[in-house]
């Protein structure tokens, strides 16, 4: 067998990372090239804070999900020939002064064996490693069952799933440290 | 193509507190990190991130009146996983300072000069040997606002997709024989002297193409493998 290679170390993004890199309409992933993508699109939106509550300004979030049908657009999902060709799955924004950031998506499926989620991962300015995270919808008696969700000590779950403001209107805030912290996961 | 993440070893990667880098005890979970199964929803990501984001070409230190002031260089950067494997048609973010040392960005205040001749970003794809060529100015030293003089040493710093949602990587890259590598805070935050190491560059004979530059080559190893097929 071949000697494995180490992966490189992580390092923080500092604070410098291009604003240009923020593409305009990285956050909206209910559309792809002008199409419109399947299923119904929603508002995933939020506020990270650190230990003393101070609002993150320039934060950068991304997510990943699966399409309205729970198929990933990625060869390793058997169905991914199935999948939603006007949904990409990925998208990019920045916190700004408040400590905001918003995403326009659509409701994923939930793919086999999991409840229908959205992965998350923030970048900043003394954060060493990315912090990865993922977002449950609330009602879902389907998260009780997640691996991912179980895995996460019981007192904390609650702090994975979003709240439903409005219809179709989600807010997901994240605590790097101290009180209400988020659940961050270490692969 | 199915890829498989194992945990890396906790000395190859940075601490998340790191002493003297007065941000990081504010933002850093406080809370033992969740060890998860991974599912196909970790191992998989977003390929073709092109379709969504802007490339911007590979030589930022411009030419003839428009060149950027400092030393020019040209960075061979090859991006491979954990098998050795190319990983090629990935977007690679990179951006670094000027020749002085500073950035163009809001948050860099005026201890250094802007060059308008010089932005310090390229968004590339590797190619299918996970290769990709910058042509740049080398970057200076900056001090950092703490009141102990840190100082930042050179380096360049690269946002990485890579094939699944885990091989994600943010890291930096630095100078080989920089008398600051050996305080700086972000590279000595990676306990692991091997590991350290492997974030430098090496800087290797100019091959005269392109003219009048050093030549560093550099290499990235992304988090995943492919799965060995189970045996019937």
């Amino acid at each position: 067998m071949r000697r494995r290679l180490i992966p490189s170390g992580e390092a923080t993004i500092g604070p410098f990372f291009p604003p240009r890199y923020v593409d305009a309409g990285a956050n909206d992933l209910s559309q792809l090239e002008d199409r419109k993508a399947d299923g119904e699109v929603i508002e995933i939106a939020g506020t990270v804070r650190q230990e003393d509550g101070t609002p993150l300004d320039n934060l950068v979030v991304e997510i990943w999900q699966a399409d309205a049908n729970g198929i990933y657009r990625h060869v390793a999902d058997p169905r991914h020939r199935e999948a939603d060709t006007k949904f990409f799955g990925w998208g990019r924004a920045a916190t700004d002064k408040e400590g905001r950031y918003a995403f326009r998506t659509i409701r994923p499926g939930a793919p086999e064996g999991r409840a229908r989620h959205v992965n998350v991962m923030l970048m900043f300015s003394g954060l060493m490693r990315i912090l990865k995270t993922t977002m449950f919808f609330p009602g879902e008696q389907a998260n009780e069952a997640d691996p991912v969700y179980r895995a996460v000590p019981k007192a904390r779950r609650k702090l994975l799933v979003a709240r439903e403001e409005a219809l179709g209107r989600y807010r997901f805030d994240l605590k790097l440290r101290g009180a209400h912290e988020t659940p961050f996961f270490d692969d | 193509m199915a890829y498989v993440i194992v945990p890396r070893h906790e000395r190859t990667q940075p601490l998340r507190i790191v002493p003297g880098y007065p941000q990081t005890p504010w933002r850093n979970p406080k809370q033992p990190l969740v060890r998860r199964p991974p599912t196909l929803s970790e191992l998989t990501g977003p390929s073709e991130v092109a379709k969504r984001v802007k490339l911007l070409g590979g030589d930022i230190a411009g030419h003839g009146e428009a060149q950027a002031i400092g030393q020019l260089m040209h960075l061979k950067l090859r991006v491979v996983d954990e098998d050795g494997t190319p990983v090629g048609g990935t977007v690679v973010e990179i951006w670094q300072a000027n020749g002085a040392g500073r950035y163009i960005h809001p948050n860099d205040d005026e201890h250094a000069p802007v060059d308008r001749n010089f932005y310090g970003a390229a968004r590339l794809l590797t190619d299918e040997r996970g290769l990709l060529e910058l042509r740049t100015v080398k970057p200076g030293a900056y001090p950092v606002p703490t009141k102990d003089g840190w100082w930042r040493p050179p380096h360049i710093h690269f946002s990485i997709f890579g094939k699944v949602w885990l091989s994600r990587l943010v890291t930096q890259m630095y100078f080989p024989g920089e008398p600051l590598n050996g305080q700086d805070r972000i590279l000595n935050a990676v306990p692991d002297t091997a590991a350290r190491a492997r974030l430098v560059a090496r800087l290797v004979p100019p091959t005269g193409d392109p003219a009048n530059a050093l030549v560093f080559e550099h290499q990235i190893v992304l988090r995943g493998r492919k799965a060995t097929p189970s045996q019937p």
